[in-house]
């Protein structure tokens, strides 16, 4: 607890820094959150060239606006509500052009776009196989199908493991609101999954 | 007594912990009594566990390119009239650092092919502010980085000020100069500047047969706190991972790098071959130390990829999970 309220002073310091101008206070920002801005932005946009426009919009964003940060809220909430909104808007984009399958087609023929991502390795990758299942298929699926609000949710509690509370924080909304969004989006996957977990 | 069914749509939300402490009182107390509600709760973390399989860990080589452009177009913005005027920290260096770079990103030092340019004493001065105005009588020598060492109130008011000055110079050579040499291993240690170590690393890789160098990418490997850096270092080193040191490096690197994206490169490079099984080379053999260091890791390791990937190597060998 104390370490916590320790960089929270420091980031208080940090951030005030940074709005007088001191850059190498604002790259310490940067680094103390870039990391789970990418992965967020990875894991809503499963494409690396949307997830690296995110993070590019999202930190200019904050650059361009900190000086009109009044710590009415936490910098991570106000960061968080930049990034997610950035995602809702792309997600509804595609939902309108009806992309986005996961898939690419490859030399190969279909391939998992995500796969890309990885760094590069050993041909013949044994564990490839795992990632590329029936199941892991499905779950991509039936992500796809929820809506953007539901699929955002979910990001933020499952894989980013933020409290319901803050994540109607950062999305405007109530934690009763996000708690039956969440609730709508397993819901949804326990059903297209079926039987097979 | 709460029914069966209410219980099952709170059973996501317990294993959240997003149930208040009464609503997680009732769930458990009928779960005590209820096989097949405790039944439903085992499904549901392994539907848990199954959206954990499609968790994406951003590679330490995306994030380094992320950071790159953002520091770019940041150096785009800073150029803007109104944003941070003041300041000569990180981002100022890497402007600074831009200024002197030809143009085009990446590989400023690779443009001469096998020669290299190194800018000596430049990137880790730090530029005195601009000293424009009223400095009558004072030579601000160009080029050369200043720094103000110390400040003294003189006699008439005068101000005397000692200023460190850094000069810039050019060293030209190609990679098998070993003055050219000396300081490339220099330079990649240069604990002030991330992009000339990343730089550096890179032009060294192709060098790697040389003990000198090849000491160096291990040390990068194993300290350099930047992991674009470290991942640069495993690149280099990837053709000589037969090599005892370079073995004991990525062991190293498996057992305690903070970075999933280092680790699993780690597991790929050690266990090269494993489960390929191309022609009368089956491929599924790895020496003792590996299977032991892949044992200690599966006993440490909290990422699942990781761990999915280490176990499946234990498999592919017939090992088992555990030490010996």
């Amino acid at each position: 607890m104390a370490q916590k309220a320790g960089f929270q002073t420091d980031e208080k310091a940090l951030i005030r820094a940074a709005q007088e101008g001191d850059q190498d206070a604002f790259g310490q920002l940067v680094r103390a959150y870039d990391q789970s801005v990418l992965r967020l932005a990875m894991n809503l946009m499963r494409s690396t060239e949307d997830a690296q426009d995110v993070y590019q919009e999202a930190f200019l964003r904050v650059y361009r606006n900190l000086n009109s940060f009044r710590f009415d809220c936490s910098f991570h909430t106000w960061l968080y509500r930049i990034v997610t909104n950035l995602c809702l808007d792309q997600m509804r984009k595609r939902k309108v052009r009806k992309e986005e399958s996961s898939q690419v087609e490859g030399s190969d023929g279909l391939v998992d776009r995500m796969d890309t991502v990885q760094e590069s390795r050993p041909e013949g990758d044994p564990m490839r196989s795992m990632f590329a299942g029936e199941l892991r298929e499905r779950i991509e699926k039936a992500l796809g199908e929820l809506t953007a609000r539901e699929r955002m949710v979910f990001e933020l509690r499952h894989y980013q493991g933020l409290k319901l509370r803050n994540i109607g924080e950062i999305l405007g909304t109530t934690e009763e609101a996000a708690k039956n969004c969440l609730f709508r989006a397993t819901q949804k996957m326990r059903v297209a999954l079926g039987d097979f977990v | 007594m709460n029914s069966c069914e209410t219980i099952r749509t709170q059973l996501g939300m317990l294993l959240y912990g997003e149930l208040s402490f009464d609503e997680e009182e009732m769930v458990d107390a009928h779960l005590e009594g209820c096989a097949k509600c405790r039944a439903a709760l085992e499904r549901e973390r392994e539907l848990h566990k199954a959206f954990d399989q499609l968790e994406i860990e951003p590679p330490a080589s995306v994030l380094w390119d992320a950071r790159q452009s953002l520091q770019q177009r940041i150096a785009a913005e800073h150029a803007r009239p109104g944003q941070f005027s003041k300041g000569s920290g990180w981002w100022d260096q890497f402007v600074d650092a831009l200024m002197l770079r030809p143009a085009g990103g990446t590989g400023w030092l690779k443009l001469a092919g096998a020669l290299a340019l190194l800018t000596v004493g430049y990137m880790g001065a730090r530029l005195a502010p601009d000293l424009g105005l009223g400095t009558v009588g004072m030579s601000v020598a160009d080029p050369g980085a200043q720094r103000v060492r110390s400040v003294e109130p003189g006699a008439n008011g005068a101000i005397q000020i000692v200023l460190d000055e850094t000069r810039q110079r050019v060293v030209s050579g190609d990679l098998d100069d070993q003055n050219i040499r000396v300081l490339l291993l220099s330079a990649a240690k240069d604990p002030s500047d991330p992009g000339l170590r990343y730089e550096t690393v890179g032009i060294l890789n192709d060098r790697a047969q040389t003990a000198d160098v090849r000491d160096t990418l291990i040390y990068a490997l194993q300290h350099d706190e930047n992991a674009g850096v470290r991942l640069k270092a495993m690149d280099g080193l990837r053709p000589f991972v037969q090599h005892p040191e370079v073995r004991k490096a990525l062991a190293g690197v498996l057992l305690s790098d903070g970075n999933p994206g280092m680790r699993t490169q780690a597991i790929d490079l050690l266990t090269q071959g494993v489960g390929e099984g191309s022609g009368n080379a089956p491929g599924n053999t790895l020496d003792r130390d590996v299977i032991g260091t892949l044992q200690e890791l599966m006993n440490r390791e909290n990422n699942a990829y990781v761990r999915q990937r280490g176990e499946r190597v234990l498999q592919l060998v017939n090992a088992s999970r555990d030490t010996y």
